[in-house]
């Protein structure tokens, strides 16, 4: 079998695996958005309603209709994509998707980015000097970052380089270019980076050191190779499967779920802001949207990051 | 080509893009003025208008028959679309109210040769009756709904907008004609309310459920843009009013002579080129956003209330603030208040006399043990206006002489009442307390429960029912499922029926008598206080009922809380969030910074 087709195999086999996965996190969420979730027909009426009012306000959003008859229709309208309209507003779904989910990625992706190279030479940095004063340095103060609250890394980024120095936009998305992409990303970014990389340093440190003590790497070094040349041929190769699993599960998060807390404090209308604003008001057709390809995502992810693997270590198999 | 040059050449390359990007334009700036609310509007549907987020943006977008003058406390109603007020019948059923001449709808793709044509009486016609489609969704429909005749007929005939309504006709194109079933002295207000604003059909058809993100109007603004996080409204340039007339809107040059509005006067409105309405839920991002002068106003965020303030009583700003900003405080046009369940029998109406008289003594006795000030002071800074009954004090029906012992903590009172009634800790009904899920509704039931324990209802009596949403706190309450309740109630109109009607019997819940208060005289007096002009009869039907429900300790309350608001010295205008407004903003000016 050629490689080309055995890769075609594995993805088109994953991806089937994959469905029994999705119909459950569907049916899981619909079940408990229609049961247990915000029922929006009393928060769509006004003042003053009648019984009948609200009868007629429980036909018009479908909720007189048998579940499983809600639940085929909410899965025929995810796979043909014509995900209906906002229960709030009106909009159609697909264009609020289309408008706010490049929104939320332009926002994380630079302090993803960012966060977790930075992270990575941080945590290389630590490993070498093992035990060292500038790894107990970087192992502190990355205690420290995972201990400070992201809204007070908020805040006090707002407060220094919007209030007192002036620099950037304390809040709000007014992007027309590159210009003002990072005139509105910068504070973003620099708080994300903040918040994340205690977590994503300790987490690589960890693999590093662990991939430290294998024999190849003592033997490179009684070689007498340098230490850029053992930790990036030997040590981080060593230790690439984690790593790329992480950075790869992160992905679907930060492109379906947002940052509630970013998009909150810095009024950016992304996807994290519109889902919690539909999780409140029962907006079912924003949630389940959602949801739904954030279980496809998710799937693809998991397949991608399995290639990945398979890429950095060729004696895993494609099974 | 080394790293370093590639890096370089990128630099480079986005400057110069960046050099490129800045939108510039020539002749004058445009007049910018940055709003900034604390809520997000969730459509712009005037059918969907029933919140001030909402309204704030529809009554610029739209136009409604009637409006507040600008200045004028107490609120006082004026012709908007309208060219006067409303000529009504000697027995108050037949309104008719005719037109402005040449007003536009805004250009639009949803016309045929995509430019607006004249708003005719047929619109308000037909923007009014589409509240009873339930396709629409409305939110309004309990205005006008049993006031109209023929409406029912009409509705239950499928609420067709091509058949008549035998009740609301337009008599030519410029004169719209209300025949009522009895008399509503309200409906001017409930048309100066957004969500009577007046859409064009064609584009209601044209963009069906879009419509929320798609207005159409004849407004002082059109929209440019609308997401999660803020509007852009531009000039209508078929607006035309005419000039402010300062005179007219109420202006007293001693009252309002810090404002600088006198400039304004005689000028043409709107002022703005461009308003910008921001959205920011956070009180922490919205003080920030407007100290570093990217918002031109705020309502100042609780926890900053110490900062801005140098006295409370009377409320006085800082020296440093009164000079750098412009400063109100505002009582809300609302009140805060608890409730309590009358349909649950453990604690409400009884058919048996004796009991029913032992519940009105431990609702009484709660009410006496609650402490309306600590409340105020922990949660309110300490400003809001504490009141009995329900008729907020900005209202004229307020009675500034009624017995103010049913908003006193008085816990001998409480133990008193409770052992004269024989209410033990072993009597004492087990009652749900419902509330949503967030830190502060949780103190503020601790709070609740710490003042119960103080006269002897032992905390095991009072369990909490947390709920994730609004929709879900409302639909608990709809089911009258709750025994107590902490709500807020956002006067639409300035007329004490208004708040009454939150105990009147056949709006019971799922309407707005959360309480399920049923009282058949209380129901009389209100149903002929509700069909009187205003006037001293109607002043003392309202006090009457008022009375009632306090002597019947339906409601612990009330509390209206007064609202800080900073705007920047170059903003000509004072800012005004109450009667679910937003009319202010067409005249609103930019001046020079100071």
């Amino acid at each position: 079998m050629t490689p080309g087709i055995e890769l075609l195999r594995f993805i088109t086999r994953k991806l089937a695996a994959s469905l029994p996965l999705i119909f459950g996190v569907t049916l899981i969420s619909f079940t408990l958005t229609v049961h247990l979730g915000p029922d929006p027909a009393y928060a769509m009426l006004g003042k003053n309603p009648t019984a009948a009012d609200l009868a007629a306000m429980q036909r018009e959003l479908g909720q007189d209709q048998p579940f499983w008859q809600r639940y085929a229709s909410y899965l025929r309208r995810l796979a043909t994509l014509d995900l209906g309209h906002t229960e709030s507003s009106g909009e159609k779904v697909r264009d609020l998707l289309a408008r706010t989910l490049p929104v939320s990625f332009l926002l994380l992706a630079p302090g993803f980015v960012l966060g977790t190279v930075l992270a990575l030479l941080l945590a290389m940095f630590a490993a070498w000097h093992r035990s060292g004063r500038l790894d107990r340095l970087i192992t502190g103060m990355s205690v420290i970052g995972m201990s400070l609250s992201f809204v007070i890394i908020i805040i006090a980024l707002q407060a220094i380089f919007g209030v007192w120095l002036g620099w950037f936009p304390v809040r709000g998305w007014e992007v027309h270019g590159p210009a003002s992409y990072l005139n509105h990303v910068t504070i973003p970014t620099l708080a994300f980076v903040l918040a994340s990389i205690g977590y994503n340093t300790r987490f690589f440190r960890a693999m590093l050191v662990n991939a430290m003590t294998a024999d190849h790497v003592r033997t490179a070094r009684a070689y007498g190779a340098s230490p850029i040349h053992i930790m990036c041929r030997h040590v981080l190769r060593g230790c690439l499967l984690p790593i790329i699993t992480r950075i790869v599960y992160s992905v679907p998060a930060l492109a379906i779920s947002g940052s509630l807390l970013m998009e909150s404090h810095f009024s950016i209308p992304g996807i994290g802001r519109v889902t919690y604003q539909a999780i409140l008001s029962g907006d079912q057709p924003v949630l389940m949207a959602v949801v739904g390809l954030s279980a496809v995502v998710f799937a693809v992810a998991v397949t991608v990051a399995d290639l990945l693997c398979r890429l950095a270590d060729p004696r895993i198999r494609l099974a | 080509m080394s790293f370093a040059r590639a890096a370089c050449a990128a630099i480079a390359g986005m400057l110069i893009v960046a050099a490129c990007e800045h939108p510039g334009g020539s002749g004058h700036d445009p007049v910018v003025y940055r709003h900034a609310i604390d809520g997000i509007p969730a459509s712009l549907d005037p059918a969907h208008a029933a919140n001030v987020y909402s309204s704030t943006l529809v009554v610029n977008l739209y136009d409604t028959l009637f409006r507040y003058r600008y200045l004028s406390r107490p609120y006082e109603l004026a012709p908007n679309l309208a060219s006067g007020m409303p000529e009504v019948s000697e027995d108050g059923l037949t309104w008719t109210i005719r037109l402005r001449e040449n007003v536009r709808f805004a250009d639009d793709p949803a016309f045929p040769d995509k430019r607006g044509r004249e708003v005719t009486a047929s619109d308000v016609v037909y923007s009014l009756g589409r509240h009873f489609d339930p396709g629409t969704r409305s939110q309004g429909a309990w205005l006008w709904r049993d006031r109209i005749a023929g409406l029912e007929d009409w509705i239950d005939a499928g609420a067709d907008p091509d058949r008549r309504i035998p009740g609301l006709y337009a008599d030519d194109d410029s004169t719209v004609v209300f025949e009522l079933t009895e008399p509503y002295p309200q409906l001017a207000h409930t048309l100066a309310m957004a969500l009577s604003a007046v859409v064009p059909r064609e584009a209601v058809e044209h963009y069906g459920r879009e419509f929320g993100v798609r207005p159409v109007g004849s407004g002082p603004f059109v929209l440019e843009h609308f997401d999660e996080t803020r509007a852009v409204l531009e000039r209508n340039p078929h607006f035309d009013r005419g000039e402010l007339d300062l005179a007219a809107e109420g202006h007293d040059r001693q009252r309002h002579a810090e404002l600088g509005l006198d400039v304004l006067d005689g000028e043409t409105y709107p002022f703005l080129d461009r308003l910008e309405i921001h959205f920011i839920t956070e009180p922490t991002a919205r003080w920030t956003s407007f100290v570093a002068g990217e918002v031109d106003n705020v309502m100042v965020p609780p926890e900053q209330a110490d900062r801005v303030l140098a006295s409370r009583d009377p409320i006085r700003f800082t020296p440093e603030f009164e000079r750098r900003y412009h400063t109100q405080a505002e009582p809300e046009a609302g009140f805060v208040l608890y409730g309590f369940n009358m349909a649950n029998e453990r604690i409400g109406h009884h058919p048996d006399e004796h009991i029913d008289r032992a519940n009105r003594a431990l609702r009484c006795a709660i009410r006496d043990a609650f402490d309306w000030q600590e409340r105020n002071d922990t949660f309110y800074q300490g400003l809001g206006q504490i009141f009995p009954g329900v008729i907020p004090p900005f209202l004229d029906a307020f009675d500034p002489s009624l017995d103010t012992r049913s908003t006193d903590h008085d816990p001998q009172q409480a133990r008193a009442r409770l052992q004269a009634h024989g209410w033990t800790p072993e009597t004492l009904p087990q009652l749900t307390y419902g509330l949503e899920a967030s830190v502060h509704q949780r103190q503020m039931f601790e709070q609740f429960r710490a003042r119960m324990e103080a006269v002897g209802i032992p905390q095991n009596r009072l369990r909490s029912r947390a709920f994730a949403s609004f929709g879900d706190f409302s639909r608990a309450i709809g089911n009258r499922e709750l025994d107590l309740f902490f709500m807020g109630w956002t006067m639409a109109w300035p007329d004490a029926q208004y708040a009454l009607q939150l105990f009147y019997g056949p709006n019971a819940a799922p309407g707005a008598n959360s309480f399920n208060y049923s009282n058949p005289e209380f129901d009389r007096l209100f149903e002929r206080a509700a069909r009187l002009d205003e006037g001293e009869e109607r002043t003392a039907l309202y006090r009457r009922l008022n009375e009632m429900i306090i002597d019947d300790c339906v409601h612990i309350g009330s509390l209206s809380r007064t609202r800080l608001h900073l705007w920047h010295r170059h903003a000509r205008m004072l800012p005004d969030r109450e009667m679910l407004g937003g009319y202010f903003l067409r005249f609103v000016d930019i001046g020079a910074t100071p």
